[in-house]
């Protein structure tokens, strides 16, 4: 009878020479595989700083003066940016938006004068029903409505340009007019007024650190060792284990 | 292969006779340069479906072991190219930034687990499925009725996401509602599966690879030149889209002398958004630890998938299985560093507010729209990701249908069935599945990188850790095997249940902990070790595994 032990064997616990080196390059594969994938995000984890956005800071220096209604020009300005930067992103979720332009709304609508104000109110209007229509049309009238929007939007533009300084052409220009509202709410909701410095910290506060910071190949570092670096190490890993395996196989004479 | 060129070169032919159209809206119309380009990839299938078709139970199974390892690296790639892969992966990139990566790293890293632990051994062993390997190394047959039953859960949950794909691509070409394009987009599927089986399907994946590949790749060498970046390698051009997305983009963006602009006239500018590069940013909804849960459970559930592992079993020598993987792996990547490439492309183009929220899941081919890439080129793209859909299903419902007819029909009811029976069965089993796989995707239950994943997790608490100790400890036995399994499927169906519970506006006990420490998408980063401690524990101190297997396995096995 065959002793019960004689075929007992485990990775760590290999039966011959050739489980043990083959166990030590497995082992080491493994570990070169875990300390790249996993030990590269804990060290990003662990060297992270929360860093917050030019905006934030515009933000939250206007903002006391914002809420008083004692705003500078220049301040306005700053302080209208910040917004409309936030706006911009299109990570915000939908009722995150609505606070943030209902907030643009009343902020904007505040400085101008009341005739302008009327002006934009039905420049607004106009553009809400033409949106409304777009969905409905194709073609050569798709693209006619297309033109009359472009038309009320560059408007929209030179009546808000003193005030908010965005000029046409610009990015925060058409954030802005596509922010405001056809309403006039004079002030800022309790919901918006409350939500609103939240919202600006959770989109403009990230993670930063030297690793994110330096650029590599054109990437931020971090980036471009997870989304193309590692997966060159896997096909890496793969051919040398392949190669180890089959010389060591070979050298002992091993046909499989 | 000359019979697959010669396809090939017909379906070029048909592309090259269309002319190119403009899109001017991205959704709702009825498209008919990609639907032709539809109609003509689907046709290639079938023709090399009917001209490879299975004879006998070997081929449907395992294709007669005639396959290469460049051709068998081909199917696994296209196997594992799923619609999670070509449309879901960029969606994560797109709506979760960073933590995106984590399915790129995930999908990929387990390939390394994959070949180290397990391509070889499995080859060795010399069994057609994950279930006749479990029942024969746990002396089982419980447990092989266990497995088959996790292989086919496995195999549906992986196909929910995949129907979800197809559904969205059909509905974006034929202008349909969501239903009727998953009905559509089902039936074709199934058609093309029952006719193939495997073999049929093995040398199709070769075919849709080329084609995932071609139509994959092609639109981003475009929009890098279109947009200025460097342009020869897009892979590592998109880099500085990446700097530019984090930096932002002031308007109007001039190149050369010209605006650059979106297909609908929209500047290609964008305000500082770090959220989307940087690491588990607040405003994404994501956390570290989901990074490191999501990776850890995809790494770990692709070594454990039963369509995957099954690959194994085609090569012809055990040195193939090894090499298939980095061919595989390789054909993988050519996809996966590309996908981030559409996020970051997909970010630039849709900044501007009139375009609005786009779906993650479509996001690919909504990029393309929006870069203005020729009609004709972004039909190919659909088309593309439809075949990567096409390629995984037909895997997938293989290995249910295998597991199904194989492993339950003759080992368990009818041992004395004849071969033509046994394919019957297996065709039944494919039509059910199919059937019901539909249903569930109609119920839109998340995006189709996130439905996939549960399968993942699932794979990594139940299949895992039954070959990672069958393979690699003689003395996991029978009880350990069945102690593992058991803990393995406690922790998904909590995972599941909190998860239902959850989506039907319920709560249970801890619904908030449980939902977000066992998440559905990503369960296994616990569920995976428990399943392997529990059957270490009771494989110590129960009988000890019978000596036939352990002497199987030290001679055959591990040589």
């Amino acid at each position: 009878m065959e002793p019960t032990d004689q075929y007992n064997f485990s990775i760590f616990r290999p039966r011959n020479l050739h489980g043990k080196k083959n166990r030590n390059v497995i082992l080491s594969m493994l570990l070169i595989w875990v300390v790249t994938v996993f030990g590269f995000q804990f060290l990003l984890k662990g060297i992270q700083e929360p860093t917050p956005e030019k905006s934030l800071l515009m933000f939250e220096s206007t903002w006391p003066e914002a809420v008083k209604g004692t705003l500078s020009p220049e301040d306005f300005q700053s302080f209208l940016r910040s917004l409309v930067l936030v706006r911009g992103k299109n990570t915000v979720k939908a009722e995150e938006q609505d606070v943030i332009s209902e907030a643009i709304t009343v902020a904007v609508f505040d400085v101008v004068p009341d005739s302008i104000r009327s002006d934009i109110l039905l420049l607004i209007a106009n553009k809400t029903r033409l949106n409304s229509e777009l969905a409905q049309v194709k073609d050569q009238e798709y693209l006619n409505i297309k033109k009359e929007i472009t038309e009320i939007d560059n408007t929209l533009i030179r009546f808000t340009e003193p005030y908010s300084g965005f000029s046409l052409g610009s990015l925060e220009a058409t954030l802005l007019i596509s922010s405001l509202r056809n309403e006039y709410p004079e002030s800022l909701s309790d919901k918006a007024f409350t939500k609103l410095p939240q919202i600006m910290k959770l989109y403009l506060i990230h993670n930063q650190s030297k690793l994110t910071d330096t650029k590599f190949l054109g990437f931020p570092f971090h980036y471009f060792y997870t989304a193309v670096f590692l997966l060159i190490l896997f096909i890496i890993l793969c051919i040398v284990y392949n190669i180890l395996i089959e010389w060591r196989l070979k050298k002992q004479g091993v046909i499989e | 292969m000359k019979k697959i060129y010669l396809m090939l070169i017909m379906l070029f032919s048909v592309f090259t006779s269309l002319n190119a159209e403009s899109l001017t809206q991205l959704e709702g119309s009825f498209k008919t340069v990609p639907a032709i380009i539809l109609i003509a990839v689907l046709l290639t299938f079938v023709l090399v479906g009917v001209f490879f078709r299975a004879k006998d139970p070997a081929d449907y199974y395992a294709a007669g072991r005639k396959i290469s390892r460049v051709g068998s690296g081909m199917a696994i790639a296209s196997n594992w190219m799923s619609a999670a892969s070509v449309l879901g992966m960029a969606g994560m990139m797109y709506g979760f930034g960073y933590n995106g990566l984590a399915y790129v790293v995930g999908w990929t890293g387990g390939y390394v687990l994959l070949l180290i632990l397990m391509a070889a051994q499995i080859r060795k062993y010399g069994k057609y499925t994950a279930p006749d390997f479990i029942g024969d190394r746990y002396y089982s047959r419980d447990l092989r009725i266990a497995s088959a039953v996790f292989t086919i859960l496995i195999s549906f949950a992986y196909c929910v996401g995949q129907f979800g794909g197809i559904g969205l691509m059909f509905k974006w070409i034929l202008g349909l509602n969501y239903t009727w394009a998953v009905i559509i987009g089902s039936s074709v599927v199934l058609l093309y599966t029952l006719i193939s089986g495997m073999i049929g399907a093995t040398k199709n994946m070769q075919v849709q690879y080329v084609i995932i590949v071609i139509s994959f790749l092609v639109p981003v060498f475009i929009m890098a030149f279109k947009f200025d970046y460097f342009w020869l390698l897009p892979q590592i051009g998109y880099g500085a889209a990446v700097t530019d997305i984090v930096q932002g983009i002031p308007a109007p963006n001039i190149a050369d002398g010209v605006a650059l602009m979106n297909a609908y006239g929209h500047d290609f500018a964008i305000v500082p958004s770090p959220e989307f590069a940087m690491p588990w940013d607040p405003s994404t909804g994501t956390t570290f630890f989901q990074w490191i849960a999501i990776c850890f459970s995809l790494m770990v559930g692709t070594a454990g998938l039963p369509h995957v592992i099954q690959r194994f079993y085609v090569v012809p020598k055990v040195t193939d299985a090894r090499w298939s993987v980095v061919w595989g792996l390789f054909f993988i990547c050519l996809v996966y560093w590309t996908a981030p490439a559409y996020s970051a492309f997909g970010k630039l183009l849709s900044s501007n507010p009139d375009v609005g929220f786009l779906a993650k899941d479509a996001i690919v081919v909504y990029t393309a729209q929006l870069g203005g890439i020729n009609t004709l080129i972004v039909g190919l793209l659909a088309a593309g990701a439809i075949s990567a859909a096409f390629s995984t299903v037909s895997g997938l419902l293989v290995a249910g249908a295998s597991a199904f007819s194989h492993d339950l029909y003759v080992r368990v009811i009818n041992p004395d069935s004849t071969p033509k029976v046994q394919l019957k069965i297996a065709r039944i089993g494919t039509i059910i599945m199919g059937v019901m796989v539909t249903v569930v995707a109609l119920l839109k239950l998340g995006l189709i990188a996130q439905l996939v994943s549960v399968a993942f997790s699932m794979a990594a608490c139940t299949i895992f850790p039954l070959f990672l100790l069958g393979i690699w400890w003689s003395g996991s036995n029978r009880a350990g095997a069945k102690a593992g399994l058991f803990t393995g499927t406690v922790v998904t169906i909590i995972s599941i249940t909190y998860f239902i519970v959850g989506l039907s506006g319920g709560s249970l006990p801890g619904q908030e902990l449980i939902s977000y420490w066992l998440n559905v998408w990503y369960f296994a980063w616990i569920g995976a070790p428990l399943a392997i401690i529990a059957n270490i524990i009771v494989s110590l101190l129960t009988k000890p595994t019978p000596l036939e297997i352990k002497k199987f396995l030290a001679e055959q096995v591990h040589n």
